[in-house]
């Protein structure tokens, strides 16, 4: 039996570990699109904030996957998916055939379409590619706009707040929110960041962003123009799921699962933040973002592609650090 | 991650611009005074597309070999490069092409055979190149510009040197190739932040990079040359298409001939009639040309046999280095033959070893037979030549007047050297032949003849001795550890000493161009002052072990590597260390 797997994040290592442990004859090859061994990316902020060393990003050892018996092929992108001839091409035209594939592509951010024209003057703050250039560029960085929510805007404001930068953050809404976080919560890390020394800027948007020199001009929906070395700028986050383009399999925002965490393809399954499950509660898909989350799911994915029949329970909470403090966020409710 | 040195591969089949690609890394580095070693292999078969690559290595500090493994593969033929993956070092990359066309087998994809603690880099060459030029030549200048950006190194270098290069075939083929190399530098600024930096040191003066067969032409030249015959054969080639274009320039003479017999024959007979004469062939051209060095040996006239080794025995492997033609070219005659046996080490060794060839040919009426190899004949090195014109430092013994009275052409004489004159100046009517002659050169078969016609040609040696340098010693004087090496061998053993004093294990060297006659009292001293031994060389046999344990008694640690490859620092530190663990129980 050859299992492949797309994606070198928590879900997908996870699964190809499993997965040996319990069919140790199968083959298994997993495929990450960076260069990187698997890390934390919740670390990142503290590898740019220079609290850490690269090193100590990266939570299993490079003989990891010699040592389980599984083929790491890392900085592989897979560009497309072929259920009828149950193989994958990758970004260099390479086919590799598999007889159980295990999707775990994650989530990135997203620009929409006014902030698309302006992507080459955007800088990117996800992967670890990302932050080797930032730390490159941060010595000769002052002036900083963050526009963007999601959980990687609070960590992104804190690592720049701790470097000593000089922060803008424009948000769209009234005041800055953060899904999954409750209401009472973001007003305290709201007054935390003012506290801190970050501008917010809400119910506005950038618009426009143009280079002068080494600097940028951004200009915002309400006639705002301010200036920056740097710009952080994202619409949304959401499921990277371009290699089922094709396929048949299902998906919304992400790949829909059952709660075996397999596609609507047979012999496919998907695990991570690249997912959308059934919840209950809201009776509709829901996209399950997070560490935590992505473990069990390729553990549970890993074990249903080897035979067994396992099924994914929700959780009601996740925890996750911001500028020191401990805060907890509700998943399911 | 930091850099004091580094070693890249280009791999890939004919029309990939491997060669040039190294070309152009090798003199870009030259130009901005690093020390650099480039190292073509390709196959033997001249038609189709065969597999070839290129390693430059290039540092701020001397460079003695190609040292162990690659820190960056350029795989340009992805199937080709598969084999090559294995050299690449640990946290090492690999660059390939993400715009193949059509499927790909994960048995021929050079991205599935690259392991996890190696970086891959999928740069789209083929469609920059396109973008550059409209074709997809460019490809390799492309993964030149990657390359520049992953070891932080200046675009500049690069730059100037693509402008030479390409300057002759017009500024838009100069345009076009600085495009491609932008657009691959570019292309990897965006996606592989690697964050690694070579370190250069500002200010260096450029250096020239030359190969060794390059070097033992021009030093030829410069040392009164003046007749060259010779039949094309890889890898000596080089050195007659050298003399072909520049022997005439300097009222020389340089002749393609029909076979090696020929051209040896050609030689002896420029050399009888007065003139400086050399040819340059490879092993199998070394078999053919044994008789006539015989002959040489016997009617004692000049000659200077070039022989740039490849694999053997017969055609064996044309591209490929061995140090294998030792015993030939010592023992390969019926009779007591002496030759002299020469084998320079490096580019520098190339330029001046062939003077002092030439010299001793002349000097003491011998053919000599000057063992280069392929690594060191075809490799690129920035070597410091200083060059001189007419370093002739010795002529023909002539004949006094009173000499020229009664003309003996073999006079028997206390070095063993025999006045000698061109044949048809006044008073020069003498007979010269490969049968046993008196000292007129009349043919004479008795014992006492050959007797002393043996012992002069043989005393001819003694007398060379007694003016030959002294061998080098390198290394740790002290060192209890000795290394005995001859020809290219030679770097990789200095590079492994080096990695073995790291350990801080001291080990010496003794080397010496010369290998028949040696300065034998420095053998002698240095092979006293050592517990251990170690002669590596490349071949099966352990020629030149042989030659030093009959000589000088000694016990050596032999190393013998059958190479293709050139030899491994590696290889020699472990065995030193081997030694050292000996030497400490």
């Amino acid at each position: 039996m050859k299992y492949v797997i797309i994606g070198s994040g928590a879900a997908g290592v996870n699964a190809a570990e499993i997965i040996k442990k319990n069919d140790s004859k199968g083959e298994v090859v997993i495929f990450g699109d960076e260069r990187f061994f698997p890390y934390n990316r919740y670390q990142l902020t503290d590898f740019l904030c220079d609290s850490i060393q690269q090193e100590e990003l990266f939570y299993i050892s490079p003989e990891f996957f010699k040592n389980i018996g599984v083929e790491f092929r890392k900085g592989q992108y897979v560009k497309a998916i072929n259920p009828e001839k149950k193989s994958i091409r990758l970004f260099h035209n390479e086919v590799v055939y598999y007889d159980r594939l295990l999707i775990a592509t994650g989530g990135r951010p997203w620009l929409g379409p006014v902030l698309l024209p302006y992507k080459k003057h955007i800088r990117r703050y996800y992967s670890l590619k990302d932050i080797c250039v930032l730390k490159k560029k941060l010595p000769h960085i002052r002036k900083c706009i963050v526009f963007g929510e999601g959980l990687s805007s609070l960590d992104l404001l804190c690592g720049l707040n701790k470097s000593g930068k000089e922060v803008t953050y424009i948000v769209k809404g009234v005041k800055p929110e953060w899904p999954l976080v409750d209401p009472e919560l973001c007003e305290e890390l709201c007054q935390l960041q003012k506290k801190e020394g970050i501008k917010i800027i809400t119910e506005d948007r950038i618009t426009t962003i143009e280079k002068e020199g080494k600097h940028f001009r951004v200009l915002t929906l309400k006639q705002r123009e301010l200036t920056a070395d740097i710009v952080f700028a994202w619409d949304n986050y959401k499921p990277k799921i371009s290699c089922i383009k094709g396929t048949g399999i299902e998906k919304k925002t992400g790949i829909l699962v059952n709660e075996h965490l397999e596609t609507s393809v047979e012999g496919i399954y998907a695990a991570g933040d690249c997912v959308e499950i059934y919840h209950p509660g809201l009776k509709n898909y829901w996209i399950n973002y997070g560490w935590p989350n992505a473990i069990e799911q390729g553990e549970i994915a890993g074990l249903n592609m080897t035979g067994q029949e396992k099924t994914y329970q929700v959780h009601e909470t996740i925890e996750f650090n911001l500028m020191g403090k401990s805060l907890k966020a509700r998943w399911w409710k | 991650m930091k850099y004091g040195e580094l070693s890249i591969r280009f791999c890939g089949i004919a029309g990939d611009g491997i060669v040039s690609s190294g070309k152009i890394l090798a003199a870009a580095c030259a130009g901005i005074g690093l020390q650099v070693m480039v190292n073509d292999i390709y196959s033997a078969e001249i038609r189709g597309s065969g597999k070839s690559t290129t390693t430059v290595r290039f540092a701020a500090d001397k460079v003695h070999s190609m040292g162990d493994g690659i820190d960056l593969l350029v795989g340009m033929a992805a199937k080709e490069s598969i084999a090559e993956v294995k050299d690449v070092k640990h946290d090492g990359t690999v660059i390939y092409d993400s715009g193949t066309p059509g499927d790909i087998e994960e048995e021929s994809s050079l991205a599935a055979h690259i392991p996890p603690e190696i970086h891959g880099c999928c740069i789209p060459l083929e469609r920059l190149a396109n973008e550059a030029s409209g074709t997809n030549r460019g490809r390799n200048l492309v993964a030149v510009g990657a390359l520049c950006f992953i070891y932080s190194l200046p675009p500049d270098m690069f730059i100037n040197q693509i402008k030479a290069v390409f300057s002759r075939k017009g500024e838009k083929i100069v345009e076009t190739n600085i495009k491609a190399f932008r657009l691959g530098y570019l292309y990897c600024e965006e996606h592989y932040p690697l964050n690694h930096e070579f370190e250069i040191k500002e200010g260096a003066e450029p250096r020239r990079l030359i190969s060794g067969n390059e070097a033992l032409h021009k030093g030829a030249l410069d040392c009164g040359l003046h007749f060259f015959a010779g039949y094309p054969i890889t890898p000596a080639t080089k050195i007659m298409e050298l003399a072909a274009k520049e022997l005439p320039k300097l009222d020389g003479w340089c002749i393609q001939v029909e076979d090696e017999i020929a051209a040896i024959s050609a030689v002896v007979g420029a050399s009888f009639a007065g003139k400086r004469a050399m040819t340059a062939t490879s092993g199998p051209g070394l078999c053919l040309m044994s008789e006539m060095i015989n002959l040489a040996v016997m009617a004692e006239i000049p000659a200077v046999i070039v022989n740039v080794q490849r694999g053997g025995p017969s055609t064996g492997l044309p591209t490929k280095v061995e140090q294998g033609d030792l015993n030939i070219a010592l023992y390969g005659a019926s009779g007591d033959s002496p030759r002299v046996v020469m084998a320079p080490t490096d580019s520098e060794d190339c330029y001046s070893g062939i003077q002092l060839a030439l010299d001793l040919a002349e000097k003491y009426q011998t053919p000599v037979i000057f063992l280069s190899d392929l690594f060191l004949g075809q490799r690129y090195e920035t070597a410091d030549i200083k060059e001189e014109i007419d370093r002739r430092r010795c002529t023909r013994k002539k004949p006094t007047p009173e000499q020229l009275e009664d003309y003996l052409r073999y006079r028997v004489t206390d070095d063993g050297v025999s006045p000698l004159i061109v044949p048809g100046e006044r008073g020069a009517i003498y007979t010269i032949t490969g049968l046993e002659h008196t000292v007129k050169g009349t043919p004479n078969y008795e014992a006492e003849v050959h007797t002393i016609m043996t012992a002069k040609r043989h005393r001819k040696f003694e007398s060379m001795k007694s003016e030959l340098p002294r061998a080098d010693i390198l290394g740790d004087k002290d060192a209890q550890i000795g290394i005995a090496g001859w020809g290219s061998t030679i770097g990789a053993i200095l590079e492994g000493m080096g990695i073995a004093r790291k350990q801080g294990v001291k080990s010496k060297l003794i080397k010496s161009i010369m290998i028949h006659p040696q300065h034998e009292s420095s053998f002698r001293e240095f092979f006293a002052s050592c517990k251990r031994i170690i002669v590596p060389e490349m071949n099966y046999q352990g020629q030149y072990a042989a030659l030093l344990k009959t000589r000088y008694c000694i016990e050596p640690i032999e190393i013998h590597i059958p190479a293709v490859d050139p030899v491994s620092p590696g290889k020699i530190s472990e065995k030193i260390m081997e030694a050292h663990h000996e030497l400490s129980k």
